[in-house]
Order: C-alpha cells, then structure tokens, then sequence
C-alpha cells in the first residue's frame, strides 16, 4: 500500500495542482487522482481533496475551483480516464507512472519528503521465528494493500528477483486487517510499505513480527505531468508552488497533518533505475 | 520537564482557542416567537418530551430558557446539548448550524464540569455536535478525531442503547470515515463490529441500517456483500418511510439519497 501510504500525500498535492490553474480558470481543470486498491472510497476522497483545493486556491489568490478532481481506487478507471481525459497533471502510484509513462508522455514532477526521505522501502513481515526467508514462503498466503499492483511488487519491490505467482496471495485494501489476520495466524506474511512498518509500534499483537525481506531504496512517488500537454515553464511553476507549499502558514498545517514536511523537485536519476527494472523485469 | 512545556502550551493555546468558540455568540431566534416564560420546573418536566418531534420554535424556545438556567440538574444534563444538535440538524446555514452544534459542545462540556461524566447522554452529544461542527473543515476534523472517538467510547460504556444505538451508531461511522491505520483512528473491522451491533440491538432505527450498509459496501465485498448492502439499505429506506422520525426524516431522506446515488454509480462502474 504506496496505496494508504499516499492517500493523504495525493491529497495534498492534489490540493496544490491548483497552482497550475494560473488565474481563473473558466473551466476547471480536472486532476486524475489514481489510488489503485486503496481503502477510500471515491466520495470521500473528492470532497477531502476538494477542501484541500479550496485552501490552496484561497492561499494561492486563484480563483475558486479552478481546479477539480476525479478520484478512483481502480486501476483499470485510472487508465481509462488518462487516456479519454488526458489530464495534464495527475497523482499516481509508482506502478501506474511506470505502466503510463511511455504511453502518455509522463514525467515525474515532484515528490514528498517525509521524514527526511523521498524513497521507502518495502518490507515482507511473518511471525517471529516462522520464516527466516522467502523462498520459505512459497505457496503460502501472502497478504497486504500493495499486492493491487502485482507487477510493482514483481519487477521493482522484488527487483525481479522473486515471483508473486509463487505465493497464495491474498490482497486488501486495509493493511490493520491483514495485519490482524497474520497475527492470528490467517496468513503466512503481510508485505507493508515503509509508513506502515513504522506504524507496526501503535499496535498490539500477540506475536512480535520482524521482516524476511526489505527491498531496496523505492522513490516515493508524487505528481506526473503530462510532457506533450504542458510546457517546462508550466511544470516548473508547478513544482516550485508545490515546494513553496509546506512553508506557508496554511498550507503548512495540511503538511504536518499528514507527516509531510516538504515537497521537493523530482531529481530525475531516482526514477531511472525503476524505469530500467520496469522495462527489464518480468 | 521543559519538554513537556511546549505540548503544554499547544494544549493550553488550543483548549483557549477552542473556548473562544463558545462565547456568547449564539444563534439569535425569531423574537416574533413570543417564548413563554419557562420555569426550571417546566423545563425539566420538558426534558423527555422535546425532541425531533418537536417543532423547531418549541427547540428554540426551550433552548433560550436554557441559555438562562442557572439550575445545576438541567445545567449537567445534556438536555441542551440535545436540543442544540436537533436544531444544528435542520439548520440549513453552515455558519448558524455550526454555531448552534458549538454551543452544543459547549453545554456538555459545563455539564461535564459540574459532574455529568457518569452521564452518557452527556459524552454522545458532545460527540454528536462536535461532529457536526467539525464535518465540513477536514483539518479541524481530524484534530478532533481522538477527542470524538473518546466522547463515543465512554457514552458507549455508559449508555450504548440511547437515541435508538446512538453511541454505537456514530462511532461506528467514525471508525468507518476516519483516516485508516498508520494514518488514523479509522478501522473498518470496528466500523462493522460497532454497526452490526446498532443493527441488531437497535433493528428499528433507519440509520442504523444505512449506516451498516454504508460499512458494509465500503468494505471488500463479493457477490453476497452487495446483495447485504441491497438488504440493509431497503429495511432502512422502508423504516424511514414508514416510521415518524419527525424533521429528522427529510434529513436522513438526503443520506439515503446520496447513497443510493453513490451505490447505483457504482454498481453500473462495475458492470
């Protein structure tokens, strides 16, 4: 779950998309918030995220509801909209930028910081002292929000390395939930994203849990922009509105609300390791 | 020590912050409402007998005696907490409804000072007009979830079976709407847990079954999901239309309306 991971950062950025807005526009332009699997459903993620574009528009002195957001916790809706609406800017998962990216001319714009960090790794938990690996686990259940994107989880998170038809994999849109479910011993593993592991200490479980397997340095995914529909001054604008955004009285209280501490212009060289796993793996 | 100082004083800014909203800034009633002079005796006698069956006039009415009271029994009751959040309820005007659920908040929090605490009634509409103060500004909201969901746990311990389940009823939908786990309180399994028990303890109130049903289709359902989600939603509508819930009723008409909207937008999604 880069899924519950980012709901609340998509959110934010969602909010700031209004910056591209310029002055007043007549119609709105719309966002594409993709969310693959994620535990919102579509109506209350719009009207969140329509309050947050309401503060950014208000902070910002652009004309209310400039912008508008279309939300979606499919995969299959998110690529339909990008390729009916083509959305100049758009919130998605590593997984959906890598999918789109050649297709729709997409190019990372900016990304979150949190706690000092723009990337994350992701974590493969059993019961202490159950497991000592993963090829241990095959053809056991594996549980977990991420597995909505199994390709991801295939070519980037196990860098190829492992293969998801190996395990009984069992996804959900809540990670508490499996969680629970491999502490009562319903599944064999939960893979969690980085903001999950770091929640493990908030709950109790009758069972310690410790990871199998960490992935390596995953760069946290943020805005795409459309390279053919927007021009570089239109994406520059909107990057440093973004990271002008948690240093704003406002806006600073969205950011610290969410964990956020600041947005930063996507360096590049982050994502071209993922694009060549993408495109090499299997 | 000095690092508890500055969370000591953030509390103290935001508890000050918070009172400042319950100054005298009520919302002012029609004065062509000629309210009688209301006793303190008249007013408890009033105490099970208004309602969302009452008019709003007799809520107003009642509420602006009650403003005055000085009595300790109806002061540290939730009576005018209650009455506040019926006319919080109906009130069309953000800015009026928001006030009107503020001085709900307002009069639970005295009664709880004068030792309601033991008062369940008291902590559900606390809960009950903060909600409904907070609902439409997602940052206030969430700093506020911690607070409802303590207010709904203690009028669940003390007095689950109100308001037809009340207690159970919103803090299911809380679990139900709040930011899921790392990020929040929310968890659908207490969300569901909660409803069910609304619905089955409480099988004659038509939120409780839109409510579930709303737990229910958010959740990751199958076939059978969805025909339960049909289900729940039916006995509700069915019970709202036939039942006398008074100037609630076009209120949760509109709750009905949305889901039914949301739920048909849905399913034709998913065909």
């Amino acid at each position: 779950m880069r899924k519950t991971y980012l709901i609340k950062t998509y959110l934010i950025i969602s909010g700031l998309l209004a910056s591209f807005a310029a002055n007043a526009a007549p119609n709105p332009e719309m966002i594409l918030v993709c969310y693959p699997g994620g535990a919102v459903n579509a109506k209350d993620a719009n009207a969140a995220m329509s309050s947050m574009l309401r503060v950014v528009e208000r902070v910002g002195q652009w004309q209310e509801n400039s912008f508008t957001s279309f939300f979606t916790s499919k995969a299959d809706e998110c690529k339909k909209q990008m390729a009916d609406k083509h959305p100049k800017f758009a919130i998605t998962s590593l997984g959906l930028y890598l999918e789109l990216r050649s297709r729709h001319n997409l190019l990372p714009v900016v990304q979150p910081k949190i706690k000092g960090q723009t990337s994350e790794r992701y974590r493969v938990m059993v019961q202490k002292d159950k497991y000592q690996n993963l090829d241990q686990l095959k053809g056991k259940a594996l549980g977990g929000t991420v597995l909505e994107e199994q390709s991801f989880i295939s070519k980037i998170v196990f860098a190829g390395k492992y293969d998801l038809a190996g395990f009984a994999l069992k996804p959900s849109n809540q990670a508490i939930r499996a969680l629970r479910s491999l502490d009562k011993g319903e599944l064999d593993a939960v893979i969690l994203n980085e903001q999950q592991f770091n929640g493990l200490a908030s709950l109790q479980m009758s069972t310690p849990l410790v990871p199998i397997f960490t992935s390596e340095e995953i760069p946290l995914m943020g805005v795409v922009a459309n390279s053919t529909t927007t021009t570089a001054e239109d994406r520059l604008r909107f990057g440093q509105a973004l990271e002008g955004m948690c240093a704003d009285n406002e806006g600073k209280k969205l950011c610290d609300l969410f964990g956020v501490e600041a947005f930063t212009t996507v360096d590049a060289a982050m994502f071209a390791p993922m694009v060549k796993l993408w495109t090499n793996g299997k | 020590m000095n690092k508890l100082k500055p969370l000591f004083t953030i509390s103290l800014l935001a508890f000050l912050s918070s009172c400042a909203l319950f100054q005298k800034d009520y919302v002012q009633f029609d004065e062509t409402l000629n309210c009688p002079e209301q006793s303190t005796a008249n007013l408890l006698a009033a105490q099970n007998q208004l309602g969302r069956l009452s008019n709003s006039d007799t809520l107003a009415c009642a509420l602006t005696a009650l403003r005055k009271t000085e009595d300790v029994t109806l002061r540290r009751s939730a009576f005018a907490s209650r009455l506040c959040l019926h006319l919080a309820e109906r009130e069309t005007d953000q800015n009026k409804r928001e006030r009107l659920a503020d001085e709900g908040v307002g009069f639970a929090e005295t009664a709880l000072k004068l030792g309601g605490t033991a008062d369940g009634e008291v902590h559900y509409y606390l809960a009950a007009n903060l909600g409904l103060e907070v609902r439409e500004h997602i940052t206030l909201a969430i700093n506020n979830l911690a607070r409802l969901e303590n207010e709904l746990k203690q009028a669940v311990a003390l007095s689950p079976d109100i308001d037809d389940g009340g207690p159970l009823r919103v803090l299911g939908m809380l679990y139900l709407k709040a930011p899921a786990w790392p990020n929040g309180i929310g968890d659908r399994d207490k969300a569901l847990d909660f409803l069910a028990r609304a619905v089955n303890n409480h099988p004659k109130h038509p939120l409780n079954h839109l409510f579930y049903a709303q737990a229910l289709w958010d959740d990751e359902g199958n076939e059978a999901t969805v025909n339960r989600v049909k289900a729940e939603f039916a006995i509700g509508e069915k019970l709202l239309v036939e039942g006398n819930w008074g100037y609630s009723k076009e209120v949760w008409k509109k709750e009905f309306d949305e889901f039914s909207k949301e739920f048909g937008q849905s399913e034709s999604l998913d065909k």
